[in-house]
């Protein structure tokens, strides 16, 4: 399932071409979190039932100030259990986790000696470590920096590595 | 055979009934079954038309008169400024080469100069008729070539009031002996005069007289009176002008541009439409009925190699017309086919002509009889374009067309615009969403129109205008009337003549909404649940409930309400109702009880969607 968040999407010229990949895979559910949630109301019991049925939570999203967009913050808040951690058959068992962050910034930016003294790594040490605890392994974290000035050749070569990367077994 | 008017008008409306079905069974125009069945009853075949038949033909010419009041009232000034470029560049260039090439042929083959650039004058137009209905049975309207054939018409219907302003002038030159019948006629020093003066008659009387005069009638909300005001509105300018020393069709043409812009233009269409129709079809059947065989025999050559001449010549010109203007090449073999007939405004200017004394009685059955000819192979040339030419061209094309087609922008009707309707429109003109309004409140739409809003008069209720307000080729239908009945009456119209449409639709109630549901609409929006809902979550917050919970809970209350109402609407059909809606309303008690916040898996239940 590919967990999809933007708030902006229609100015993403990136994300436009980017989300295009996974049009053409068989077994994916995109799940564009602004879409469907445009009033930030999750149900939560919905959510929790067919997240099941998935076996690769895939998280697709843009830097927003440092962070993951607000609403899949909140996806994660209404629908991930802290006692599920404690538990054995939880809905969160025997997944495993893709990131795909893409972010306007350079890349030398976001290093320990760069402007931002943080690595995205640490950013997002919130999600990461919400998978960790419920057992979610992340087999591979994208970062696509310069997301504002891509051009075809960029697009082709990151969807490529994105779809080599949903093919992982 | 001596019949009386009205026998002939029942034989004439017998043989359109008869053989219009025929032969759109054939997949032909509808026109083609109007002059065939003309033929057929004509004195050359069943001899069933009598003497009458050139009496109902001048009759039925007024139906002429109609559709340039309709075609007026098409042009709005800021759609004809946004395909300006077509119209002037297309249209223009058509005219103008196909006049010059049909005078210098004609010239060329030894006509009399006059009368060769009446033929030709004649002969450059395309038939309105034929080509609108055309495309719009064969549903290609909002193609390149439908464009591109509606700008050309549309400068050919503009081009006939000069054409008819000429045709005097050219008269008097030649001929001096006949200045007497003539000056009669248009007396030529006042002519120019007298359209100057026409035209200031007509504006100033659409602007100050016409448009009160219709609010006033539409207050008094009687149907039958907006039915006559309307007629009364055409037939009385036509003969205003008639009065004036100009063509009908000129007043017709200025009074319908006149009131484009006006709140009543969707509900004159749909009161003048049906007559127009009815009037039209009569007069294609006389048409029809009034082909001279008896000239086309005296000199089948002639009629035959002129016929050819003028079909060769304008398809030739409209289709290098196209090549230049960079129209695909199957979308340029449609137009070039499509427009190459010769128009009904010919009858109308070949009979004038006669009258002014400029064409001999042969010559106007012969001219009469070519026009009547081309008009009748047009369907046969677009068969011909279909099924040969077509499927050689599309192939290769189809796939840069899809890339390239341009994203239509959604056509939204909004029906009804009171405090709802409006709120609705405000909110979507604010994001630059712009919708074609329907109100029968001729009071509150003179107040929008002051306010800048695109509402126009007419009640939705009554077939026709929906048909006309755009609902063929529109995407989607925004139901905000008052009355649930007449919401419902609208929709069940719609649903039958327009699938294609996706429905809003306002609803007073659950009871409404169990109605809507049960029609197949999915949209539905009862006003008593979305306010009721705010204002309760705000009573909660006053009685001191965290915002942010209130908000979560009214939330979930309209989204397990909705559910429940649609789960009822299907069994509101079965007996049980009462019972069933008290279990669902404890059902609901109890799902509201459980915040979604509360984590307990115990309560996964069968009502986890919200």
């Amino acid at each position: 399932m590919v967990i999809f968040a933007h708030p902006y999407f229609e100015y993403s010229s990136a994300n436009v071409e980017l989300i295009k990949v996974y049009k053409d895979v068989e077994q994916i559910q995109f799940k564009d979190l602004y879409e469907e949630y445009s009033d930030f109301h999750i149900p939560t019991f919905r959510e929790r039932k067919r997240i099941r049925d998935y076996e690769r939570l895939v998280f697709h999203f843009p830097l927003i100030w440092f962070a993951m967009p607000p609403l899949l913050k909140l996806w994660i808040d209404e629908v991930f259990d802290m006692t599920w951690s404690s538990e054995v058959n939880h809905p969160l068992q025997n997944k495993d986790a893709v990131i795909i962050v893409t972010i306007g910034g350079k890349e030398e930016n976001y290093t320990q000696k760069g402007l931002y003294e943080t690595s995205i790594l640490d950013l997002l040490k919130a999600l990461t470590l919400s998978l960790k605890v419920n057992n979610v392994e992340v087999v591979k974290f994208i970062t696509i920096f310069n997301a504002d000035d891509l051009d075809q050749n960029h697009f082709d070569e990151i969807s490529k590595k994105i779809k080599n990367t949903l093919e992982i077994p | 055979m001596e019949n009386s008017l009205a026998m002939t008008a029942l034989i004439f409306l017998g043989a359109a009934i008869i053989m219009v079905p025929l032969v759109r069974k054939l997949g032909l125009s509808s026109v083609i079954g109007f002059i065939l069945g003309g033929i057929i009853i004509g004195p050359f075949v069943l001899k069933l038309t009598g003497k009458n038949s050139d009496d109902i033909m001048h009759t039925t010419e007024f139906g002429v008169i109609m559709l340039l009041f309709l075609v007026g009232l098409e042009i709005e000034p800021k759609k004809f400024w946004l395909i300006r470029k077509k119209i002037l560049g297309l249209g223009l260039s058509q005219m103008l080469l196909t006049i010059i090439a049909l005078f210098l042929i004609f010239y060329a083959l030894q006509w009399r100069p006059d009368q060769a650039l009446v033929a030709a004058l004649c002969f450059a137009l395309s038939s309105t008729a034929i080509v609108l209905q055309t495309l719009k049975e064969k549903d290609i309207f909002r193609t390149d070539a439908g464009e591109a054939s509606f700008s050309i018409l549309l400068f050919q219907d503009i081009s006939v009031i000069p054409i008819l302003a000429l045709l005097p002038i050219l008269a008097s030159r030649p001929q001096n002996h006949e200045e007497q019948i003539l000056l009669q006629y248009l007396p030529d020093w006042l002519q120019p005069f007298s359209i100057i003066l026409g035209v200031a008659l007509l504006i100033f009387l659409g602007r100050y007289i016409i448009v009160p005069f219709l609010r006033y009638v539409s207050r008094s909300g009687m149907n039958e009176l907006l039915t006559a005001s309307s007629l009364f509105l055409v037939i009385g300018v036509s003969e205003l002008m008639v009065v004036a020393g100009l063509s009908p069709a000129l007043g017709a043409f200025i009074a319908g541009v006149m009131l484009a812009t006006s709140e009543f233009r969707h509900e004159l269409e749909s009161q003048i439409d049906p007559f127009k129709g009815l009037l039209l079809a009569v007069f294609f059947v006389s048409v029809g009925a009034t082909i001279n065989f008896y000239v086309i025999m005296e000199d089948p050559m002639f009629i035959l190699t002129t016929t050819l001449i003028v079909l060769i010549t304008k398809f030739c010109i409209l289709f290098g017309i196209g090549k230049f203007f960079k129209l695909k090449i199957d979308q340029n073999f449609m137009v070039a086919f499509a427009l190459s007939q010769i128009g009904e405004f010919a009858f109308v200017l070949v009979n004038y002509s006669t009258d002014l004394y400029l064409l001999d009685p042969k010559l106007n059955a012969q001219m009469m009889a070519i026009t009547a000819i081309t008009m009748c192979i047009t369907p046969i040339l677009l068969i011909i374009n279909e099924k040969f030419i077509e499927p050689k061209m599309v192939k290769p094309q189809n796939q840069e067309e899809k890339i390239d087609e341009p994203i239509e922008i959604q056509k939204i009707i909004i029906v009804g615009f009171g405090h709802f309707g409006s709120t609705v429109g405000r909110l979507l003109r604010a994001n630059g969403v712009e919708a074609t309004i329907l109100d029968y409140d001729s009071e509150r739409v003179n107040l929008l129109r002051s306010h800048g809003f695109k509402v126009y008069y007419g009640d939705a209720a009554k077939p026709g205008i929906l048909r006309s307000a755009g609902a063929e080729n529109a995407d989607l239908l925004i139901l905000c009337l008052d009355s649930p009945e007449k919401n419902k009456f609208v929709l069940q119209y719609a649903r039958e003549k327009f699938p294609q449409l996706k429905i809003f639709v306002r609803a007073k109630n659950r009871l409404d909404a169990y109605d809507f549901y049960n029609n197949g609409v999915e949209n539905i929006y009862r006003e008593t649940l979305g306010t009721a809902v705010n204002m309760a979550v705000d009573v909660l917050k006053a009685t001191g409930m965290r915002g942010y919970a209130a908000r979560r809970m009214g939330k979930r209350f309209t989204l397990i309400d909705k559910a429940m109402t649609k789960k009822l609407a299907k069994e509101q059909t079965s007996d049980k109702v009462t019972f069933t809606m008290k279990d669902y309303l404890e059902k609901e008690a109890k799902l509201l009880a459980e915040d979604s916040h509360s984590f307990d898996e115990s309560q996964w239940n069968d009502n986890d969607e919200f």
